[in-house]
């Protein structure tokens, strides 16, 4: 058998590390390299209320009403009232700009999807309660408005701007 | 001396510099290309969800301030993504757009503690050139979730790794 020569075994030895450095890059290569970053989601406190349509008219015309009963009404449940509210403990309460009103107008929550709806309100200058424990939700309800008259009150109308408010509880 | 001789040094030369250069390259490159093999650029972005409709939720909000930077081999790769963020209340999700080399999986939803889901796909292999894509975020949460001021903020530390496919 003939003698390896120097060089051929260095040739032999260094093509080996070659080697052994390519597969071991090869073998962990599963994973060639990771990143990371931070990402941050924030939340911010939101309340939001909305009705549904922009204006409501209730005309009082005593159609049906007995002869010798005072008290006329009129009732509208055509617009709905939608809010979304991510904090706990809130409540949505009513109240009109109107402060001296010829006429009696109580406004009341049917069928709320979350919370409870309050007694009906008659509506005044200070804020009422209308609708309770709403928590964080996103919801609706239909707003059944009342118009009462009593025939001593004579003729007349009354312009309400109402305002609905998310309250904390 | 001979001719022969001349010769024979001359090759041993020639063979211990390639050699030397082969190991130098072996070394060298492999660490370097590692150390590069996928960056995230831009920073570390916030998203900031602030309106929402009445009767509906939130108004999710994107960002495509980041991008990913990686680099192709001789192999098909792909990327990965995972998050890690303790107390998580809002939703996150993640899809790369404008890539450049490779397929974009659909968008992934991001959850504290999950296994590593594919973002991109079949990265064809290349001469270590480098390939880009958007990073696209949405975050997004319903009113039920709650707010920041309550639960405090969602900080995802967000890995992304490429791995041989």
């Amino acid at each position: 058998m003939r003698p390896v020569s120097p060089t051929k075994r260095r040739i032999a030895l260094s093509s080996l590390v070659i080697l052994l450095f390519g597969f071991s890059a090869q073998m962990e290569a599963q994973v060639y390299g990771t990143s990371s970053h931070t990402v941050t989601v924030t939340v911010a406190t939101i309340n939001v209320v909305q009705v549904s349509s922009g204006s409501v008219s209730l005309s009082i015309i005593g159609a049906g009403v007995p002869a010798g009963q005072d008290q006329m009404t009129a009732v509208d449940q055509t617009t709905n009232l939608l809010w979304g509210v991510n904090s706990s403990t809130k409540k949505i309460t009513v109240s009109t700009n109107l402060a001296a009103p010829t006429f009696t107008l109580n406004v009341l929550a049917l069928n709320p999807t979350q919370g409870t709806a309050a007694p009906e309100v008659t509506l005044s200058t200070v804020a009422t309660d209308f609708l309770l424990n709403i928590g964080r939700s996103s919801g609706t309800c239909t707003l059944r408005y009342t118009g009462i008259a009593l025939a001593s009150q004579g003729m007349g109308t009354d312009t309400h701007t109402i305002t609905f408010t998310v309250a904390t509880q | 001396m001979g001719n022969g001789d001349d010769r024979y040094y001359s090759l041993r030369l020639e063979v211990r510099a390639f050699i030397g250069v082969c190991i130098l390259l072996a070394t060298g490159l492999t660490t370097d290309l590692r150390a590069q093999a996928i960056a995230v650029q831009g920073g570390n972005p916030t998203l900031s969800i602030t309106t929402a409709v009445a009767g509906g939720e939130p108004i999710p909000v994107v960002n495509v301030a980041t991008s990913l930077r990686y680099q192709r081999r001789f192999v098909t790769q792909k990327i990965t993504v995972a998050t890690v963020c303790p107390s998580q209340s809002f939703i996150l999700k993640v899809v790369a757009t404008n890539v450049t080399s490779g397929v974009a999986q659909p968008e992934v939803t991001l959850t504290n503690g999950m296994l590593a889901v594919d973002l991109v796909r079949s990265i064809p292999w290349g001469f270590f050139n480098f390939a880009t894509c958007i990073l696209q975020y949405t975050a997004s949460a319903t009113f039920a979730q709650g707010n920041s001021a309550d639960l405090g903020n969602d900080g995802h530390t967000v890995t992304y790794t490429i791995v041989r496919q």
